[in-house]
């Protein structure tokens, strides 16, 4: 699973249960990889903490803020039930048993050095740590709800009044009358772009009649800079249809909540039209000619006991097609190019189930076969793939990584060499000093001195080695990961522990050919 | 004596404009009093408490707005006729609901004040001010600036009628009969009038007035001149001043002065020893204060402030304490008659839910016929666009009835939006493009449920001009956007005030042309803040402006086919002749323009910045040292070893650093300024100076007084 921003914080919780907090302000509970709740602020998450604050025998998540709040959150529902503030930004939330009197309390402590303690509550409160006034916001909150509700009331009412004179007058637009049957469209399509434009995905809003729509607001996440994006034409530029580029940064399918401002020129109130439209996952994908482009080298073949027909619902749902493809006879192609870097995907399937999907890119084959196992509800499936350039790589990698693990034995016997050489000059030098041999004492430090500066030196490059070594593993391991997810289930989680064995036993060749066709064995 | 009040809250009615509830005098044998309020949607509501339940004495049907709602009555009898001011008629009601009284008054637009004094009606809309007795038009006054509150000093102290208005332009206009008696100056636009202690003090002659920045004052006024008394400036950036009443909370025989803010503070001020109220109790509700009064309300015997809010939440601070010590009893009742209350709201919200649903199908049906038009509903938007002294920036205060769900804010100047603490919205900034649709700036504030109130902050530069508009969407079914607009005019950072230092050297910018005085006017309302949109009566006038970040200052004067204006910045000069020669071409008007600059200004206005940008300079510097001798002095233990000057940026360590947040990017804006100043007073010269900025930077950085003056004369 994947989240929009950095991860920053985790926190075990009930059960399979665990709480998150990334680096934009959200904190949320998931449990296994299904998400129960988040909640979003304008402030950071400092830390998190799992706590039962109410003697229900459930952790809260405790959640301590950048402005000095603390608040204990329900973790099924995320509702605040207790919360605290400080006058300066939450450093960390701890418990343990700080008193020594056999309690366990949750210890809150601010950057300014203020530290506070909570007991759990008792029984008889059954719960409700929030003041005796709770009763009062119960009632307030009801009121607010009925006030709502008589607005909304109110509102329609005035609506059908408003329907009683149904000629549209000039007056009418600035205060937003619309026609009732006004509808929103929208549609999403493939730009190839132009010259001063780079491709995209095109997202195209418009009116059903004369209305023009003042401003667009989609709230997504994950494919703008913050959360949201705005467009919002100059008055002369005002039409009744606006077009929004998008260019997804991953392969995810995203939810688009559009919010469009509807009325006239010189409205002062609009009708907002609120939909939601989801971004297909491999939007960022055109269809082009198969014949135009070169077949990458590169593949992955699988066979799937399901009907091809069923197979192309998943490709028309999946990608951005101009109009829906079909299935006609068994030798079936489609060819993709990607709007980011202009690689292509080729999607064949032949008779008898057996598809093969074509590109060099590793992850996104990988992005393909899970995508389609879980349309299809597949529970296994084991493929044979060949990524040569990938591989080729993946080589190098490993020859640098066993490279970097020799040069570090190296530094390491070098390094006990010159502290054993240290140990001897220093004995010298002193020696020389108490011996009121004043010049060859000078000798003897001078060069400690050069010594010293080599030591320093080598401890840079065992420094770099180091993080290069740590770098390199980095993508050792993501590669058997990426190898795993071009399989579903069992075959899967046996290629990535086939894989480590390989590794272990240092059998390149092995591991190459686990990649390619799943198993160590042939 | 530590006063510690306990929320009530007992009705909410639709959205009230400001001074639209009173409580009625007590009658007869009970002790609670009665509560009165008007809304917008033009309902007089009377309502009393019994056993904790609201009871309504009456209400009336829906009409227009109501902007005011007073009591009044016969003199010394008991003030409980209910008189209340509705687009530009007065009605009146006995206390039990019975209209005596609809008076459609001569104004053309509609009330805006109003005060009720025995058989006198003192009436104002936004620029003029009439007096009826016992409905009859006697006298008349057209006042320069809006006007925000009437008031009457009490007749029977001072024997005469004394009106008081409290306009826009930071004055209170005295009136005598139809002709200005005298103007008092006061440190903000005033916003409302009491009179002290209820009875305008001893003398009858004491008011209090409440600013929309936040500052409080009392002046008396006597027949010849003003006397101040004593002035509270607004410290802790509070809102500003809706409401004022004078109640004896405390029962100390001792009237407090209750004051209610348009950001939901609402304070209780007491007159200890002094003469000068002190700061007794604060209590913060979540949307603005539209009146206040004190009184006893919900239980015989517990006095209580109550005040009506900007939703129409009727809430009352009681004395009542909320946990009674008498036994458990009592308690149980207590919760009981929540609980009741509880399931009969819940009861009202299924039936209303169910209504709804209804409606909301219909409206659907609605929308699949051709013919059918479908409106959008209309929501009450109270917003407030003011720019603060303190730190020259602009806060824009946006509140609507029901939750907010979003707000968009765009702007096709070069603005920047500062974050408030006070608001919990997710900010999200959009990319914007200037091309070919004008936008500079893009956010989305994403409110957090039950947000009715969002405050924004906003810097701009002067010289750029434009437009900033806020799409307020609320939570409401429905859905619907209002779209509001507020002006960022040329001078954006200049303020009002009364008056100006002539002894400065001043640059002059003289104007000369076929336009008539309305129009220069329009252009002056156009450049610079705070001006009467009214083209003021007479054939000139003289406004005086202060610059807020650089206490430089600006005299425009103006009639028919001339205008002058002196200042002793260039860059206002400069601002000013190329926005008022772009008005007067796109009005086909042939201007002359000439100008006459005061080598001297340059150095003084250098002089002038100077003190602040080393000032500002040198706080960069010690907040850039904290860290370090904080460390100092971790690792020795003491600071016994430092310099004296060290060991006092160690001491102030708190207050330097919150001085230092208040204001971010102070000095960026302070080089930008000494810029303009550079560029301008070269423009003026016909010369380009723009490659000699970098050095210019430079030698700022050195910051030599001297220096800089020197550089700003040889680089020619």
């Amino acid at each position: 699973m994947s989240e929009t921003e950095t991860v920053t914080a985790l926190s075990p919780m009930y059960g399979s249960r665990f709480g998150y907090a990334l680096s934009n302000g959200t904190v949320g509970v998931y449990d296994k990889t299904a998400r129960y709740w988040r909640i979003k602020s304008k402030n950071h998450a400092m830390s998190i903490h799992a706590f039962d604050l109410n003697s229900d025998g459930v952790c809260e998540l405790i959640t301590g803020w950048s402005n000095g709040k603390v608040d204990a959150r329900s973790d099924r529902t995320g509702e605040v039930i207790f919360k605290d503030n400080f006058a300066s930004s939450i450093a960390g939330v701890v418990e343990g048993d700080y008193r020594m009197d056999g309690s366990t309390q949750l210890i809150c402590c601010s950057v300014d050095g203020e530290v506070r303690g909570y007991l759990p509550g008792g029984e008889e409160m059954k719960g409700n740590l929030m003041d005796t006034s709770a009763e009062q916001d119960l009632i307030r909150e009801l009121s607010q709800k009925k006030q709502n509700l008589l607005l909304e009331l109110r509102n329609y009412e005035e609506n059908a009044k408003a329907e009683q004179n149904t000629q549209l007058k000039e007056a009418d637009g600035q205060r937003g009358v619309i026609p009732a049957n006004t509808q929103l469209q929208t549609s999403l399509s493939v730009n190839l772009g132009s010259d001063s434009q780079s491709a995209h995905v095109e997202l195209c809003i418009s009116t059903t009649n004369d209305t023009i729509i003042r401003a667009v607001l989609i709230f997504a996440e994950g494919i703008f800079e913050g959360e949201s994006h705005v467009v919002h034409p100059s008055l002369q530029n005002l039409s009744g249809c606006v077009r929004v580029p998008l260019t997804p940064p991953k392969d995810v399918p995203v939810d688009l909540h559009i919010k469009a401002f509807v009325g006239y020129r010189n409205s002062t109130q609009f009708h907002v039209f609120e939909l939601t439209r989801q971004l297909p996952r491999f939007s960022m994908y055109a269809l082009s000619s198969p014949d135009s482009a070169t077949e990458p080298l590169s593949f992955v073949n699988c066979t799937m006991n399901e009907r091809p027909q069923r197979i192309v619902m998943w490709l028309n749902q999946s990608f951005l097609l101009p109009e829906d493809a079909e299935f006609q006879s068994a030798p079936f192609q489609v060819c993709f190019t990607s709007l980011r870097n202009a690689g292509q995907l080729f999607i064949k399937i032949k008779s008898g189930g057996e598809i093969s999907i074509s590109t060099d890119d590793i992850d996104l084959a990988g992005d393909i076969i899970q995508s389609m196992a879980s349309f299809l509800a597949i529970e296994d499936l084991q493929v044979e793939a060949d990524f040569p350039a990938y591989f080729e790589e993946l080589k190098k990698v490993l020859v640098k990584v066993d490279e970097h693990h020799s040069v570090n034995q190296r530094l390491t016997a070098d390094m006990a060499e010159h502290s054993n050489l240290i140990r001897s000059m220093l004995v010298q030098a002193e020696d020389a000093r108490l011996l009121g041999d004043m010049k060859n004492m000078k000798k003897r430090y001078i060069e400690l001195y050069d010594l010293n500066r080599d030591l320093i030196n080598q401890y840079k490059i065992r420094c770099n080695n180091h993080t290069e070594l740590l770098n390199n593993l980095k993508a050792v391991n993501q590669a058997i990961q990426r190898a795993g997810r071009l399989r579903v289930g069992k075959p899967k989680t046996q290629v990535i522990t086939a894989c480590r064995d390989a590794i272990r036993s240092n059998n390149f060749n092995v591991l190459f050919r686990i990649m390619r066709v799943g198993t160590a064995s042939s | 004596m530590e006063l510690s009040l306990a929320r009530v809250d007992y009705l909410q009615v639709g959205v009230t404009a400001q001074k639209t509830m009173r409580l009625l005098p007590a009658s007869g044998r009970a002790a609670t009093q009665k509560v009165v309020v008007g809304d917008q949607d033009g309902v007089v509501t009377c309502f009393g408490m019994k056993k904790g339940e609201p009871v309504p004495v009456f209400k009336t049907l829906p009409g227009q707005k109501i902007a005011r709602l007073e009591l009044g009555g016969a003199l010394n009898t008991p003030q409980e006729k209910i008189f209340v001011a509705t687009g530009s008629e007065v009605r009146g009601f006995t206390k039990r609901g019975k209209q005596f009284l609809s008076f459609e008054t001569n104004l053309t637009e509609n009330i805006k004040a109003m005060h009720i004094s025995g058989a006198d009606l003192f009436l104002c809309a936004s620029y003029i001010y009439n007096h009826y007795c016992d409905c009859k038009d006697k006298h008349y006054y057209l006042s320069g600036d809006k006007i925000n509150d009437v008031l009457c000093l009490p007749v029977d102290k001072v024997n005469s009628i004394t009106p008081v208005l409290a306009c826009q332009d930071r004055l209170l206009r005295v009136l005598q009969g139809s002709d200005l008696l005298y103007e008092v100056e006061v440190p903000g636009p005033p916003t409302v009038l009491a009179l002290n202690n209820g009875n305008g003090g001893d003398s009858g002659e004491e008011i209090v007035y409440g600013t929309s920045d936040g500052k409080l004052g009392l002046t008396q006024i006597t027949a010849s001149a003003p006397v101040h008394k004593w002035e509270i400036g607004n410290e802790k950036k509070r809102g500003g001043i809706l409401c004022i009443d004078s109640f004896d909370i405390v029962g100390d025989g001792v009237k407090e002065l209750l004051v209610g803010r348009d950001d939901g503070v609402l304070e209780i001020y007491s007159f200890e020893s002094v003469d000068e109220p002190v700061l007794r109790y604060d209590y913060a509700l979540s949307e603005s204060i539209a009146s206040v009064q004190g009184g006893c309300v919900g239980k015989d015997g517990y006095d209580e402030v109550l005040a009506s809010t900007y939703s129409g939440w009727l809430t009352g601070l009681t004395t009542e304490p909320v946990h009674r010590e008498g036994g458990s009893g009592e308690e149980l009742k207590l919760s009981q008659e929540m609980q009741s209350k509880i399931s009969s709201l819940r009861n009202e919200l299924e039936h209303l839910q169910m209504k709804v649903l209804q409606e909301r199908e219909k409206y659907q049906q609605s929308s699949q016929s051709s013919t059918a038009v479908s409106s959008v509903p209309a929501f009450s938007v109270n917003d407030k666009f003011t720019l603060n002294k303190d730190d020259a920036s602009y806060s824009l205060i946006l509140e609507v009835q029901t939750a907010i769900d979003n707000v968009l804010v765009q702007s096709d100047v070069p603005i920047d939006l500062l974050d408030v603490d006070k608001n919990s919205a997710v900010v999200s900034f959009s990319s914007c493009d200037s091309e070919p649709n004008s936008n500079f700036l893009l956010a989305t504030y994403r409110c957090q449920a039950n947000t009715t109130r969002l405050e924004l902050k906003i810097r701009s530069i002067e010289g750029q001009y434009g437009t900033l508009q806020a799409y307020v969407t609320p939570r409401i079914q429905p859905k619907t956007c209002q779209v509001h607009q507020y002006q960022i005019k040329p001078l954006s950072l200049h303020q009002r005030t009364h008056s100006i230092d002539h002894d400065r050297p001043m640059n002059t910018l003289m104007l000369k042309g076929q336009f008539s005085f309305a129009e220069i006017h329009s252009w002056v309302v156009f450049c610079l803040p705070e001006v009467p949109e009214k083209t003021p009566a007479g054939d000139s006038v003289t406004f005086y402006f202060q610059n807020t970040f650089l206490g430089t200052q600006l005299e425009s004067s103006y009639r028919k086919g001339e205008g002058c204006f002196k200042s002793d910045n260039i860059s206002t000069i400069s601002i000013l002749k190329d926005v008022l020669s772009k008005e007067a071409t796109k009005r086909k008007i042939n201007l002359n323009i000439s100008y006459d600059i005061n080598e001297e200004s340059v150095r003084h206005t250098l002089k002038l910045i100077h003190p602040k940008l080393e000032y500002q300079q040198l706080l960069a510097k010690k907040v850039h040292l904290i860290d370090a001798l904080r460390e100092l002095q971790v690792h020795e233990g003491n600071v016994d070893f430092l310099l004296p000057k060290y060991r006092s940026i160690l001491e102030e360590a708190d207050q330097l650093l919150e001085e230092y947040k208040k204001q971010p990017a102070h000095l960026e804006r302070l080089y930008g300024m000494i810029t303009d100043l550079f560029i301008d007073k070269f423009k003026f010269k016909g010369t380009n100076v723009k490659t000699k900025v970098p050095l210019l930077l430079e030698m700022l950085d050195g910051c030599e007084q001297d220096g800089l003056i020197a550089f700003f004369e040889a680089a020619a």
